[in-house]
């Protein structure tokens, strides 16, 4: 007798799938009956994922599930499985935590636009497939929810045809996501062609025992594969597409793409990796992905300096904390997967939040030019503090959960720094990455939120509650990982990173006890990550740190009495006594442009600036040059070093 | 669970109190030095502090375009953040909040955050100058990142011996061990990097872009008045006392006499070392620079003495 | 000998990435896909193919007659189904493509690659 939570992965898949159909029969007409449909489903299946979850995670069962009960016969996978370890129920619970916040933001956000009923239909069928591709243990039915996923983010990116590149953005992300499939279609064809079947424990058994050193179809299977979830997850050099496609695509769309599509190829690069080819030992792939991941960090961080879309901003920062989550993953190592999984629940939160964030001064104001808004602040409070905490938070500044993840990444990337040279460079790129990113958010704050505010503006007013809500859960939970890192690490994490480190125990589950041992003559044993010592710390401290916090405010509190003649929302001028300094001149509207801020250090770079905005030009044949490029590299260099 | 030693800790020493004082004298023998290299007679020592009460008594103006939360909530999280920093650094043998054995990653983002306050409450002022202030700070930032990252990384891999640490207590072990960090020759170019990083993290006068008075009228400090800037002209002089203990914790290390109060003298004398050279020197010796020439410098110069000490411990030295 | 379904196989591959590469004209890129896409295809059928294999299907009297006629082998039917699904999603990617080209016309007013290209930087 199966435990009923045993059904829910596929039943969580379907439901959306199922959803995403009846808004199409049944939502044409009726607003509300589609947003119902919509949420029910998206409830639906963030409460079975949160059951799938507990059973997984907490209890420390797998899942194996096999469609029309195909079981294998005589060790051959024939059906299609699913297989729930603790790293797909970590990323689904990422999935369907963002599907169903983006759902509440949507109800309001999308109420302006035409068409919403293809809008969530392809919002079920993106959410659908993403959390069909994180919990299938098949490598085709893998391959399939790409291709349904591309289809979605492409129809979602045109959504909104109207507005200013969004028909480019979806064309561009198509190319190079269909360039992306077609890669992931031919690395799964050599594998296929190799062991004969499409089942990830299996394949991983097979290859194991063929080992992947030498063997040069392997290696360009691998290569393939790796190419095609890096477009997925939108490493540097297959960027450029997720630039424009976050700017375009609706602000709770541009959530799902950073909350979720990304985190999908960073999950398949980490199943590919770790499980199907464990190539992880090897010293020379762990280079290749940190550097991909490294040089995904600066670009993109230095990229976001030269913007002044706020969307566009946040896709490039998008790029560069992915290019966090790939280098730790590279690493190798426990504590360096610990961290990249962190960083990737974090950058889920953050970002989410973020997009969030613009998508609400959109609804607000109408705009997304930074060069055209000021001293949202005082009509926005709430966006305002929510902001600042997303900002805070990807910022890495304590206590926020950026802090937490990204100290883990660079403990990583030290220790193993001690084999080379060359992660000493690696360490301080993160960091000066850090410093940059905290660096572009000022940015934002001081010409969005802070700074003169404008006359047009005038009439502004927070954004409604149903918009507020998803917002402060993300901020709550984006300060709640951050204050509570051990907790989190032992409940989530760890478990997740023992699933990444034992791949035998993976395979015997799927395929029956005793299965690995028969195929690669190794026994499986569970080998347990190393203790993952996550820094040097203990959440006593934040404690310690909260405590003085709330006694200044209190401190300030009483010093803010003192103040007198504030007048916050009366409409008649300000006294000149609280009118902003001018040196005695009259105050005048004038603030410094987003754009303006920074040029000392854009200065030093003008050259590396014109450089990378040459390389950005738009055309969607350069972009085709540098993913094929980069392929080529990537085969070439494996094909020298393994 | 909870200590009651803790509560001494933060309020009275190394904590809030302790930072209060010795950073005012700190900043009040400074001047006093400063003034004595120019031939003048200078304030009195206690003048910081009679700055700081008068300040409090003032009134309190908020600028019209001010976020209010904000701009008032800025001055009290960086100095919030600059006594925890002091809680953190051993002191020879003594760290007031040892068992937490914070790193070096914890001490870089936890000096980030008084920046940062500058930055965003000056923001929320809603001033232009201050604009363009929170822009000149937000690159003097970046400038010294590098370097002092570099520095602690070279650090880091010395007293790491075979491996790496990223653990005060591990550098003030293997100072215990071996004598101060800085009579190590391959750490004197990271002491020296160092010893530039000091000014300009703290923001005196050579290095001081953001707050240029003759330029920009204090940048984000323009719209300040009263007990927020007082905050303000506190964590300054806290931020003196802080980042030469940060110096003195890593570079000026040792076995110390075992005594907590004679270590502590020791301690804070080192910091009156490292603050007169670094800072009253300099200032009283250079012209402000310009924004980008300030980040040329730092990241050229500075970050190339960082460099030959990283390479130096790379190979053992 | 299937080694010309390979040769044949990379030819359209290369080919595809080459328009994807060199093409202009936005028609002339999603024809570069539809290559790519037929590349795959034809690689993954052939990747089934066995050597003097008959067909993958059979019951009991039809399993009877291929042993009679000397049939050992059959071809892999997997890599068939694979395909089936493949040439579906190429073609739903194409019907796309091409549709989003007709709105980018309407509104861009030309399909030269080199002009659309507002987001750039």
């Amino acid at each position: 007798m199966m435990n009923y939570v045993e059904h829910f992965p596929a039943l969580a898949t379907m439901v959306l799938f199922l959803g995403a159909f009846l808004v199409t029969i049944f939502g044409g007409k009726n607003k509300t009956l589609r947003i119902f449909l919509a949420m029910a489903a998206a409830t639906a299946s963030f409460v079975m994922v949160l059951c799938v979850a507990k059973y997984v995670i907490i209890d420390g069962n797998i899942i194996t599930y096999w469609l029309g009960n195909w079981t294998p016969v005589k060790d051959y996978a024939i059906g299609i499985g699913l297989e729930v370890d603790s790293l797909n129920a970590f990323f689904a619970l990422l999935v369907t935590l963002t599907t169903y916040l983006s759902g509440w933001y949507s109800i309001k956000y999308m109420s302006r636009d035409e068409g919403g009923d293809y809008y969530y239909t392809l919002y079920l069928m993106l959410s659908g497939s993403v959390l069909g591709l994180v919990l299938t243990g098949d490598i085709f039915n893998m391959f399939v929810m790409i291709e349904i996923m591309t289809f979605a983010c492409v129809a979602l990116t045109a959504f909104r045809n109207w507005s200013k590149g969004a028909l480019e953005a979806g064309f561009k992300y198509l190319v190079i996501g269909s360039l992306g499939s077609t890669c992931t279609l031919t690395g799964i064809a050599l594998l296929y062609a190799q062991c004969h079947t499409l089942n990830m424990a299996q394949l991983s058994a097979m290859i194991a025992k063929v080992g992947i050193t030498g063997n040069s179809t392997m290696i360009l299977a691998f290569a393939l594969l790796i190419t095609g979830f890096g477009i997925k997850s939108y490493a540097v050099p297959f960027h450029f597409v997720a630039a424009d496609a976050y700017m375009a695509a609706p602000a709770s769309v541009s959530m799902l793409f950073s909350g979720m599509v990304n985190k999908a190829g960073v999950y398949g690069l980490i199943r590919v990796c770790y499980i199907i080819l464990q190539t992880m030992g090897l010293g020379k792939v762990q280079t290749l992905l940190v550097a991909v991941g490294t040089v995904s960090m600066f670009v993109g961080v230095t990229m976001a300096l030269n913007q002044h879309d706020f969307k566009r901003l946040l896709a490039f920062h998008s790029i560069s904390q992915i290019g966090y989550v790939l280098t730790a993953i590279g690493l190798g190592t426990a504590l360096g997967v610990a961290g990249g999984l962190y960083h990737a629940m974090n950058h889920t939160l953050f970002k989410g939040l973020l997009f969030l964030c613009a998508g609400a001064v959109y609804y607000a104001t109408g705009r997304t030019n930074l060069n055209n808004m000021g001293g949202l602040a005082k009509k926005m409070p709430q966006t305002c503090i929510i902001f600042l905490i997303a900002a805070f938070s990807i910022s890495g500044l304590p206590p926020f959960n950026g802090f937490v993840s990204k100290w883990m990444i660079y403990q990583a990337i030290y220790a193993k720094s001690a084999q080379s040279f060359g992660y000493l460079f690696v360490t301080v790129v993160a960091l000066i990455t850090s410093t940059l990113t905290l660096a572009s958010f000022i940015k934002v704050t001081q010409s969005a939120f802070f700074g003169q505010s404008r006359p047009e503006f005038d009439d502004v007013k927070e954004v409604p509650g149903s918009m507020l809500l998803p917002m402060w859960v993300m901020a709550i939970l984006c300060v709640f990982t951050g204050v509570a890192p051990k907790f989190v690490t032992e409940k989530l994490i760890t478990p997740a990173v023992n699933a990444v480190m034992s791949v035998n125990k993976y395979i015997d589950t799927m395929m029956g006890a005793g299965y690995t041992e028969k195929i690669t003559g190794s026994a499986a044993t569970e080998i347990s990550a190393e203790q993952i010592t996550i820094g040097n710390w203990t959440p006593v401290m934040w404690l310690v740190l909260f405590g003085i916090v709330l006694v200044a405010f209190t401190v300030v509190a009483v010093f803010g009495k003192s103040s007198r003649g504030y007048t916050n929302n009366s409409k008649e001028q300000p006294d000149n006594k609280h009118a902003t300094f001018f040196g005695g001149e009259m105050a005048t509207r004038s603030t410094v442009v987003g754009s303006d801020l920074f040029w000392g250090f854009r200065h030093n770079f003008k050259g590396y600036f014109e450089k990378l905005e040459g390389i950005h030009s738009g055309v969607v044949n350069d972009y085709a040059v540098w993913a094929i490029g980069a392929l080529a590299v990537f085969v070439m260099y494996l094909n020298a070093v393994l | 669970m909870f200590n009651p030693m803790w509560l001494f800790y933060i309020l009275v020493f190394p904590g809030a109190l302790f930072c209060f004082v010795a950073g005012t004298l700190l900043n009040g023998l400074d001047r006093k030095v400063y003034a004595k290299m120019q031939q003048r007679i200078g304030p009195p020592i206690l003048q910081p502090f009679y700055d700081f009460m008068k300040l409090m008594g003032k009134e309190t103006i908020i600028p019209y375009e001010a976020n209010k939360t904000v701009f008032l909530g800025a001055p009290v999280v960086g100095f919030v953040a600059l006594v925890t920093i002091m809680l953190l650094l051993p002191q020879f043998g003594f760290t007031a909040f040892g068992e937490l054995n914070a790193d070096m990653i914890v001490i870089i983002y936890l000096l980030t955050i008084p920046a940062a306050s500058i930055i965003i409450g000056g923001a929320a002022s809603g001033s232009p100058y201050a604009g363009v202030g929170i822009s000149r700070e937000m690159v003097s930032v970046i400038s010294f990142e590098l370097p002092l990252v570099m520095v602690l990384l070279a650090i880091g891999k010395k007293a790491g011996g075979d491996g790496v640490t990223f653990s005060m207590k591990a550098i003030a072990d293997y100072q215990a061990a071996n004598g101060a960090m800085i009579c190590q020759w391959s750490m004197i170019p990271a002491a020296l990097a160092m010893l530039l990083v000091v000014p300009c993290e703290v923001g005196c006068h050579p290095f001081d872009v953001a707050e240029a008075e003759t330029e920009i009228c204090e940048g984000p400090l323009v719209e300040y008045s009263g007990a927020p800037l007082g905050v303000f002209k506190l964590n300054y002089y806290v931020k003196q006392l802080v980042v030469s203990a940060l110096f003195a914790a890593l570079f000026l290390g040792g076995k110390g006499t075992g005594i907590v109060a004679a270590d502590a003298a020791i301690f804070y004398g080192e910091c009156l070392l490292v603050t007169f050279f670094s800072m009253t020197l300099i200032r009283a010796t250079c012209a402000r620079l310009k924004v980008e020439q300030v980040f040329k410098f730092y990241w050229t110069v500075v970050a190339g003495l960082a460099l030959v000490s990283l390479v130096l411990a790379w190979f053992g030295l | 000998m299937m080694i010309q379904n390979y040769v044949c196989s990379i030819i359209l591959l290369a080919l595809g990435m080459y328009m994807l590469m060199v093409k202009k004209n936005l028609i002339q890129i999603v024809c570069g896909l539809g290559l790519l896409d037929y590349g795959v295809n034809l690689f993954i059928v052939s990747v089934g193919y066995n050597e003097g294999g008959t067909a993958p299907l059979y019951v009991g009297s039809e399993l009877e007659y291929l042993a009679k006629n000397g049939a050992v082998y059959f071809v892999d039917p997997v890599p068939q189904a694979l395909t089936l699904t493949s040439i579906v999603i190429g073609a739903c990617v194409t019907a796309m493509a091409l549709s989003i080209v007709i709105r980018i016309g309407q509104t861009y007013g030309t399909l030269e690659a080199d002009q659309i290209r507002r987001l750039r930087g």
